[in-house]
């Protein structure tokens, strides 16, 4: 029964390369669209532009009610380190459910294929079928897969559930992230507020929030001009909002 | 595309039973890159060190009262990092009706910031924090046990199917009466019978027996044996769940959760302790009022008192004063090369009355050597035999080819030249000597079979006797010319004055229990002046006998091998050779001796009566600390902060009492 298998195989039987190349092909074409960007530079540049959007917007609110420099100073310090702990906390706390609610998911797949084995390869043969595979070739390849559990589970977790494996970060990497986006953000904010005290924050604002969106854009292969305009509108008018807001309230 | 496969193929695969076993850590987390996974190492002791290094700092900069606010800011990250873990936890333990300590601990430090003792109450979380952190480190330990032996079992079976070709299954999906193929180096993946082929297969794993045995047509092989030389045929006669391998995990499983433990009665105390202080802090806050004429709220009301008698009642040095003094005996063990699993099993190895001892691999090294060599007619010359054994046997892996080839190694004797080498599976080795002669060399009933029968018959006589001695033996054929070859295990040096110190030092019982013949373990028992011994154990032999010895007293047990895993986590105390010993063994075990420096158990026994001491005199020392402080905190007669003084101040003796555990 021992034959010599041909190197392209890598030494397994020509049925499990299949199966193992085609589950591989099914992931990469699924990432085609958009690879997923890295969790703890999202976590930067999200909580970036957050955070330089509430520095500005203070600001403005506090100069409209004609507050003087040094209790701005004092407010938007506090403000910042107040934030800062909440968004590094956030993100750490958002990239945990996540991934309890992605090991709850594969607990259960795991459950459902070593206690319902006929309906899971019933499941498999389906899912074959649909892509074509018939006959001898369709048995073959889910008796490859049934007799490996790590990889009929990775198989089901992927194809079934259409999750990704090792691509996310520990949410603790997610919140260093948004600890460093947040705090370089408002240092920039708060450096051109000291030295520009009229415009500074207006710059700096915008300039964070543009550069977080073309950052972003750039990972997840999106448009950079509609990422970059469309954030910079929304600040705008977010801005626009809480400024003219205040100098119509007080009057 | 290509560079994407590559990549994924170069790294570790992912192997979600690991992950599922070790109890879903982010460590494993196969949604994890992997380089990321790293983050999530050892998260409860990391949080409470840094709560620890703020709690310092709020203390230290509470002495200046212009950074007083910063001081506080630091004790809500105090909060946060040690309270929040401890108040989730509370939460779920009262929504079950589950009253406990660490309730207790909890209410009493979250209220110690309505009577503005806040840092007292940060210590509290703390202490608390980094006593629970130790304890999810040893749990951990225990956890990756079952996972080795899950290892050591294959997931899949090469199927042969009607047709004639191969196919590998799940050994979940293989019924009975399927014929599976096991080759030359695999595990046999279930319990089966073979019907075809011819091998030796490996059972040390599983009994102990260091020797390999023959497999034929008709002969059962165990799931967990290694096939060592030819493909068998085996038609399956259990399925994966009635396996004798997922019987050892099985065993291995319950043994582990029906494990004594001092740890129980801690629990239940604690359990009673903390619904006791809860209940009487109500008490005196709605009674005084009434029964002293007292006001309900202010710094002379009732519920400040309460409150005072919560936090001086918490069980600070309670509850530092076991940990600390098995911290510090742990790790004096730890430099002796000891390593103890949670200090609790301290106090258990000091109950011991019974050491019972594996035979092979603990007394004795496991590896064989050759004590004699005997031609048969008692007169040809046995140096050419040894160097034609030696060349026939030089490439083979058999302890019995070790230990002829290393034998002729130390005589300086050479391999004779030898021509058309062949191996018989399951029997033994062949060749023809450059004056024809044909010679073999293997079992005693296979070597029969090459002789006539009168010598044949006188072959087996001599062998039946040394065996008897408890001695192994190999024989070797030239050209009608028989030679008997015997073996035994070596003892481990100074075993003997070990042995006579547990015996006299300790007043220990000590038990010997072996998967080897009767024979050998009389042999083994004599010289060591073991008066007991057991024989011919199975796994389930050892286990029961285990349990059945540990009933009444406390029973240590030493052990290298799977066959004594069960044991060893049913046993009061399993102590493991941590360099011969098998990771499940290791796993399985309370105490490794990293070393297998077995000479240091009187050492062990010694230091643990030591520990038990100290944890005596804490104990005494934490209660009267709590007894002193709460009193007269409760009658208003010293001030809160005195209170905690002599509160803090027992924690600080417990400390320094335990530290004396240190000493070599």
């Amino acid at each position: 029964m021992e034959k010599n298998l041909p190197k392209h195989f890598d030494g397994k039987e020509a049925i499990k390369h299949v199966t193992e190349n085609y589950a591989k092909g099914i992931i990469a074409s699924s990432e085609i669209h958009g690879a997923e960007i890295p969790g703890a530079i999202f976590s930067a540049a999200d909580a970036a532009k957050e955070s330089s959007i509430a520095f500005l917007i203070i600001w403005a609110c506090l100069t409209a009610i004609n507050v003087k420099m040094p209790q701005i100073l004092i407010v938007l310090a506090s403000f910042s380190l107040a934030w800062i702990f909440w968004k590094s906390g956030r993100a750490a706390f958002l990239g945990w459910s996540r991934l309890k609610r992605l090991h709850r998911i594969a607990a259960q797949e795991k459950f459902e294929i070593e206690h319902n084995r006929t309906q899971e390869r019933d499941e498999l043969t389906a899912l074959y079928e649909a892509k074509g595979f018939q006959g001898k070739l369709l048995t073959d390849v889910i008796d490859v897969l049934m007799s490996d559990g790590d990889l009929l589970l990775r198989v089901m977790l992927e194809e079934e559930l259409g999750l990704s494996l090792e691509v996310h970060e520990h949410p603790l990497k997610q919140a260093f992230g948004a600890f460093l986006g947040a705090s370089l953000s408002l240092l920039c904010c708060a450096l051109c507020y000291f030295f520009f005290p009229q415009i500074g924050p207006v710059i700096a604002s915008f300039s964070i929030v543009g550069l977080a969106s073309f950052i972003s854009a750039k990972y997840e292969q999106n448009d950079l001009i509609h990422a970059i305009v469309w954030n910079l509108g929304l600040l705008s008018v977010s801005f626009g909002f809480a400024y003219f807001l205040i100098q119509y309230l007080k009057t | 595309m290509s560079t994407i496969i590559e990549t994924n193929e170069a790294k570790k695969p992912i192997l979600f039973d690991e992950f599922f076993e070790l109890g879903q850590e982010d460590t494993e987390s196969p949604f994890l890159i992997e380089s990321s996974r790293k983050w999530g190492a050892n998260l409860t002791l990391k949080s409470s060190i840094l709560a620890a290094f703020f709690l310092i700092l709020s203390f230290v900069i509470s002495f200046f009262p212009v950074h007083l606010p910063i001081s506080h800011l630091l004790l809500i990250a105090v909060y946060f990092l040690a309270g929040v873990p401890a108040l989730i936890e509370a939460i779920e333990d009262l929504s079950l009706f589950d009253i406990n300590i660490d309730i207790l601990m909890t209410l009493a430090a979250f209220s110690s910031v309505l009577i503005g003792s806040g840092m007292e109450g940060g210590l509290l979380l703390v202490l608390f924090s980094l006593s629970g952190s130790m304890e999810d480190a040893v749990s951990s330990k225990a956890k990756s046990a079952i996972s080795s032996l899950h290892k050591l079992s294959p997931t899949k079976a090469t199927v042969i199917e009607d047709d004639g070709t191969h196919i590998e299954r799940s050994i979940k999906d293989i019924a009975v009466g399927t014929i599976i193929l096991v080759k030359a180096s695999q595990v046999v993946p279930l319990d089966g019978i073979v019907i075809g082929g011819i091998s030796s297969v490996n059972l040390v794993h599983l009994t102990g027996e260091s020797l390999p045995l023959s497999k034929t047509v008709g002969d059962e092989v165990p799931a967990g044996a290694r096939n060592l030389e030819g493909a068998l045929a085996v038609q399956v006669m259990k399925i994966m769940a009635d396996s004798t391998l997922a019987k050892i995990i099985e065993l291995v499983t319950e043994a582990q959760e029906a494990k004594p433990k001092l740890q129980r009665f801690f629990d239940k105390f604690s359990g009673k302790y903390a619904v006791s202080i809860i209940a009487l802090s109500g008490f005196f806050a709605f009674t005084f009022p009434y029964l002293f004429n007292i006001p309900f709220l202010g710094y002379e009301g009732s519920l400040y008192r309460a409150l005072s008698f919560l936090i001086a009642a918490s069980p600070c040095a309670l509850i530092i004063a076991i940990p600390i003094a098995y911290l510090s005996a742990v790790s004096i063990c730890a430099k002796k090369g000891i390593l103890i699993k949670g200090g609790v099993t301290l106090d258990a190895i000091a109950n011991c009355k019974i050491l019972a001892l594996d035979k092979t691999g603990t007394l004795t090294t496991g590896q064989l050597e050759v004590i004699s060599v005997v031609a048969l007619d008692g007169k040809s010359v046995v140096d050419e035999a040894i160097a034609i054994a030696y060349a026939l046997e030089k490439n083979a892996v058999h302890p019995i080819a070790i230990a002829i080839t290393s034998y002729a190694q130390n005589l300086g004797i050479l391999a004779s030249e030898i021509q058309n080498f062949y191996e018989i599976p399951g029997q033994g080795l062949s060749a023809t000597l450059p004056n024809k002669a044909l010679c073999f060399i293997g079992r005693p009933q296979f070597i029969a079979t090459k002789l006539e029968s009168a010598k044949a018959k006188e072959l087996l006589e001599q062998t039946a006797t040394f065996m008897q001695k408890g001695e192994l033996v190999a024989c070797l054929t030239i050209d009608q010319t028989p030679y008997i070859f015997s073996f035994q295990d070596n003892l481990r040096p100074d075993m003997k004055n070990a042995i006579d110190e547990l015996k006299t030092k300790q007043h220990l019982k000590i038990v010997m229990l072996t998967g080897d013949h009767e024979q050998s373990a009389k042999r083994i028992a004599d010289s060591l002046g073991i008066d007991n011994y057991f024989a011919d154990l199975t796994p389930e032999n050892k286990l029961d006998l285990v349990t059945k010895l540990s009933e009444n007293q406390g029973l240590a047990m030493v052990g290298d091998g799977v066959n004594d895993a069960p044991a060893l986590a049913r046993a009061s105390v399993g102590i493991c050779m941590g360099k011969v010993g098998s990771t499940t063994a290791v796993d399985a075990a309370d105490v490794v001796l990293l070393h297998d420096n077995i000479e240091y158990l009187n050492w062990l026994f010694q230091k643990s009566h030591q520990t038990k001491k100290v944890v005596k005199q804490n104990l005494i020392i934490a209660l009267s600390a709590i007894f002193i402080a709460s009193i007269p905190a409760l009658g208003g007669y010293i001030p809160l902060w005195v209170a905690v003084v002599m509160h803090e101040g027992g924690t600080v003796l417990v400390g320094l009492n335990a530290l004396r555990l240190l000493r070599k």
